[in-house]
């Protein structure tokens, strides 16, 4: 195979995957938190099409369609959550929609 | 024959359920007639029984009836079942004839009451409670019939629920009896454990075992049969038991429930003859309270007190009787006894009916103008109570002091003290007598006093008068079924399941019958003199008074000694031990479960990230494990 | 050898393109500017998916992912406007101590676990390898059912979409 190993791009995956934590769990406003999550999900991704590399068999790219597909479908329900919720006049803060605390 | 016993049994048991289950759909008086019809029929079957046996072989005369087997283990039986012999069909008859005409006097004495229907209901059921204990045929059954009994006597005594006297006197009496149902239980365990069952036949094969548990055994059976006859020390639970009405008080605590301890050393004699102290002790604390009681009746001012007092006193006769190993003749003085003593309560009751539910004594006077039927009544009574002849007492008392002295030296004591009793009887009989009924008509009868209509019913309603007149008549002619020595069909009767262990002499009647009635006597002319013709001032002598008046301080020393401690150590116990620890402890733990709640609330914190922070490190964790555990 | 080395720079340009712009995305206050960073992401992933002879993949990523999902992002961003903004996080210092903590022990656990596996030896392929072909092949034999059911999940989210987009008289008469 030319150029690195597949560990590499693991490496990279691992990196993008800590990124998508991080802005996960330190942003305020739920567009960038799903934008992180979008990170993380492609972190997933290119570890799955790495692994199928390693291996020689497609199921990883399959996978990885299908992962593509979903995260599609989550990001059309999330945003509809948000302009459902800046119709309705709620502040975009995560940390000011807490009427679930008990 | 069985049949009948057990249609005895049964009868009044179905009525208190016909009772109870109509409920409102009945009126008083129905619920009444049901009652008085139950204990008829069993009065029925009594004699129908009766008659059987008397045509039967005296040896054969014991008829035991299972209906099933009630307790069944490995090692026990215990069977639901009926002993018909002698002694309990005598017995029978007395508890379900005295019994239907008390329970008939009460239709007319509880009208007007709003709580007939549950006062008729518990006579019935008094009455089943009774026959069971008499007709048990074996111990444990009979243990079942004397807690029954004290229930009913309970639930009769504090009939009238919204005087708090009366509930303090029903729980009086329960607690009193408690005690003595606690000693024969203990008796019966010490049964079960060296005889391995409790048929009467048992309390002849302990005979086997020491001596010692052979007179706890007997001890045990005479703790029961002292405190449910008010025999001194556990006595003074009758006197308050008069808070129940007349006629509960004329059935249960003069006619039948109190001598059902008499029945019971009967009964039991077996293992009494086999621990001849307990039976001198049983003598002696009858011969005790016959003098104690007596001396207290001298001194009180309820009408229903002495006749209460009188009761207490004339069963220290039996157990005297029964003491000596004169079966018979304590259980003969039982039946006159029933009479005259339930004629004297239902004639007090008549008496206190017309004077609108007054019983002191001294606001009476005078009653003989005007309640005349009711006065000669009375006088019958209480020529019975006193053992005059030819009225019933005469025939039943007699004999006891007799058999004391063919007893012994002991026996020549006890004789002392009945003799000495029956003057106190004729002194405290006759006493109520004249200050009741004699001279001039006071001023609070004159007011409160009420006539009635018609010829017949001036002093009561018939259904009232019928049977008073009808136990009047059975104190006259009632002891002339056997006569000392010449004539004793009871006796013959009553021996084959109790033979006597004292025969009497001649000489020894003639005595017995002489000073009794001698001093019977005086103590009328005593009464006389102080209060009839009021020639005499009553002697002075204040300790003896107050004495009396206090009741000897038994009751200040059951409550010094066993009452105050008992509060003292609740209220103790509440404070430093329920409070704190079990209610304490029951809020701790709510508490607890709040607070460790309020804790685990703090996790809802309701924000986002903080949920996603717990899924990272969640996460975090799992990936190690995942590792670790490859 | 030559191909070696442009594959090298290659990766190396697109593996910090990827890390760049995934940094970007997290620190933008302005989510436009992170949208458009996602973007770049994106991007930088086709890359890496082309170097790994995944083609269809990569093709489907920049098609799908940075053509109509993310379209859709800055759609919903440019119709939110102003109140698209958010700061960073404020007070709760210590759950931003716990965020840190959690995605460095998550980082270095992925390295320890990749790394203690070899994997040095890539399997051999062939030229069908990441081909429409070859993916469409198995789409419809070995994982016909992950098809379907990513298409049943596709259907939801659309029906979703609209439940979530449609107009109410309730809420747009006030709050």
């Amino acid at each position: 195979m030319l150029g690195p190993d597949v560990s590499w791009y693991l490496s990279i995956s691992a990196i993008l995957f800590s990124i998508g934590v991080l802005g996960v769990l330190l942003r305020r406003s739920p567009l960038i938190v799903l934008l992180s999550l979008e990170i993380m999900l492609n972190g997933g991704n290119l570890a799955l099409i790495a692994f199928s590399r390693q291996t020689g068999e497609g199921t990883g790219q399959v996978f990885a369609i299908s992962v593509m597909a979903v995260a599609a479908s989550e990001v059309v329900v999330g945003l509809g959550l948000i302009v459902a919720m800046s119709r309705r006049r709620l502040p975009l803060d995560v940390d000011r929609l807490k009427s679930l605390r008990g | 024959m069985i049949a009948a016993a057990w249609i005895c049994l049964l009868a009044p048991l179905g009525a208190t359920l016909v009772i109870t289950l109509a409920g409102m759909r009945i009126s008083g008086r129905t619920a009444g007639w049901i009652a008085t019809a139950s204990t008829l029929v069993s009065f029925a079957a009594a004699i129908i029984a009766f008659a059987k046996l008397l045509s039967e072989n005296a040896e054969d005369r014991t008829h035991l009836s299972t209906a099933w087997t009630w307790l069944g283990t490995d090692q026990y039986q215990f069977g639901l079942s009926i002993l018909l012999d002698p002694l309990s069909v005598f017995m029978m008859l007395v508890v379900s004839g005295v019994g239907s005409l008390i329970v008939a006097y009460s239709i007319g004495y509880m009208d007007g009451e709003n709580e007939e229907r549950r006062y008729f209901a518990y006579m019935a059921f008094f009455v089943f409670s009774m026959l069971m204990l008499v007709q048990a045929g074996n111990l444990l059954l009979l243990l079942v019939g004397w807690g029954l009994v004290g229930l009913s006597s309970y639930l009769l005594i504090g009939f009238h629920q919204e005087r708090p006297s009366a509930i303090a006197a029903a729980k009086k009496a329960f607690i009193m009896n408690a005690v003595g149902d606690a000693t024969m239980a203990l008796a019966l365990f010490l049964l079960i454990l060296h005889t391995g069952s409790l048929d009467f036949g048992s309390l002849t094969a302990i005979s086997t075992s020491s001596s010692l548990v052979i007179n706890l055994v007997a001890l045990g059976l005479l703790g029961g049969a002292v405190t449910k006859s008010a025999q001194v020390p556990l006595h003074t639970w009758l006197p308050d038991a008069m808070e129940g009405p007349t006629p509960v008080s004329a059935l249960i605590h003069a006619a039948t429930m109190v001598t059902a301890g008499v029945y019971l050393i009967a009964r039991t004699h077996n293992v009494f003859e086999l621990a001849p102290n307990i039976l001198d002790l049983a003598a002696g604390l009858g011969a005790v309270t016959l003098l104690i009681a007596g001396l207290i009746a001298l001194v009180q001012t309820d009408i229903k007190r002495v006749i209460a007092y009188s009761t207490m006193s004339q069963i220290g006769y039996m157990f005297v009787g029964v003491g000596v190993g004169a079966y018979s003749d304590g259980m003969y003085h039982l039946l006159t006894h029933a009479f005259f003593k339930a004629l004297l309560f239902l004639a007090a009751g008549l008496l206190i009916h017309a004077l609108a539910g007054e019983q002191d004594m001294r606001k009476m006077g005078g009653m003989r103008v005007l309640m005349p039927r009711t006065y000669w009544l009375f006088f019958v009574g209480g020529l019975a109570l006193v053992g005059i002849p030819p009225f019933a007492g005469f025939f039943s008392k007699d004999p006891i002091l007799a058999s004391a002295l063919a007893h012994g030296t002991f026996g020549a004591i006890l004789w002392v003290a009945g003799v000495v009793g029956t003057f106190l009887t004729g002194l405290y009989t006759f006493r109520m007598l004249f200050m009741v009924f004699w001279g001039e008509p006071s001023a609070y009868a004159r007011e409160h006093h009420h006539v009635g209509p018609g010829r017949w019913s001036r002093e009561g309603p018939l259904v009232m008068f019928v049977p008073v007149v009808v136990l009047g008549v059975l104190s006259v002619v009632g002891g002339w079924i056997q006569v000392a020595d010449f004539w004793t069909p009871v006796s013959n009767f009553l021996e084959v399941s109790a033979p006597p262990l004292v025969t009497a002499s001649g000489t020894q009647e003639a005595i017995s019958s002489i000073f009794a009635v001698a001093f019977g006597l005086v103590g009328i002319g005593v009464a006389w003199a102080i209060y009839g013709a009021r020639r005499a001032e009553v002697p002075s002598a204040p300790q003896l008074q107050s004495a009396l008046e206090h009741k000897l301080w038994f009751d200040w020393l059951y409550d010094r000694a066993f009452y105050r401690p008992s509060v003292w150590l609740a209220r103790a116990l509440y404070r430093w031990f329920e409070q704190p620890v079990i209610l304490g402890s029951l809020r701790e733990i709510a508490a607890g479960a709040k607070e460790s709640g309020s804790l685990v609330a703090r996790l809802q914190t309701g924000l986002l990230r903080v949920y996603a922070l717990a899924l990272a490190g969640g996460l975090a964790v799992l990936v190690v494990v995942f590792i670790s555990v490859r | 050898m030559a191909g070696n080395v442009v594959v090298w720079i290659v990766w190396f340009a697109a593996a910090f393109g990827c890390i760049a712009s995934g940094i970007a995305v997290v620190s933008f206050r302005n989510p436009f500017y992170s949208a458009l960073a996602l973007i770049g992401n994106l991007g930088s992933l086709a890359v890496l998916y082309l170097l790994l002879s995944a083609e269809f993949v990569a093709a489907a990523q920049v098609l799908v992912y940075a053509g109509a999902v993310m379209v859709m992002f800055l759609f919903v961003i440019a119709y939110l406007g102003g109140e698209a903004d958010a700061p960073f996080v404020g007070r709760h210092g210590w759950q931003t101590v716990g965020a840190i903590i959690a995605a460095a022990a998550i980082f270095v656990e992925i390295i320890v676990a990749v790394g203690e596996s070899s994997l040095s030896h890539p399997a051999k392929i062939d030229a069908s390898f990441g081909s429409p072909a070859e993916i469409g092949r198995l789409f419809l034999t070995d994982h016909l059912l992950a098809f379907e059911v990513t298409s049943i999940v596709l259907l939801a989210a659309a029906v979703g979409g609209v439940v979530l987009g449609h107009h109410s008289r309730r809420f747009d008469a006030g709050t």
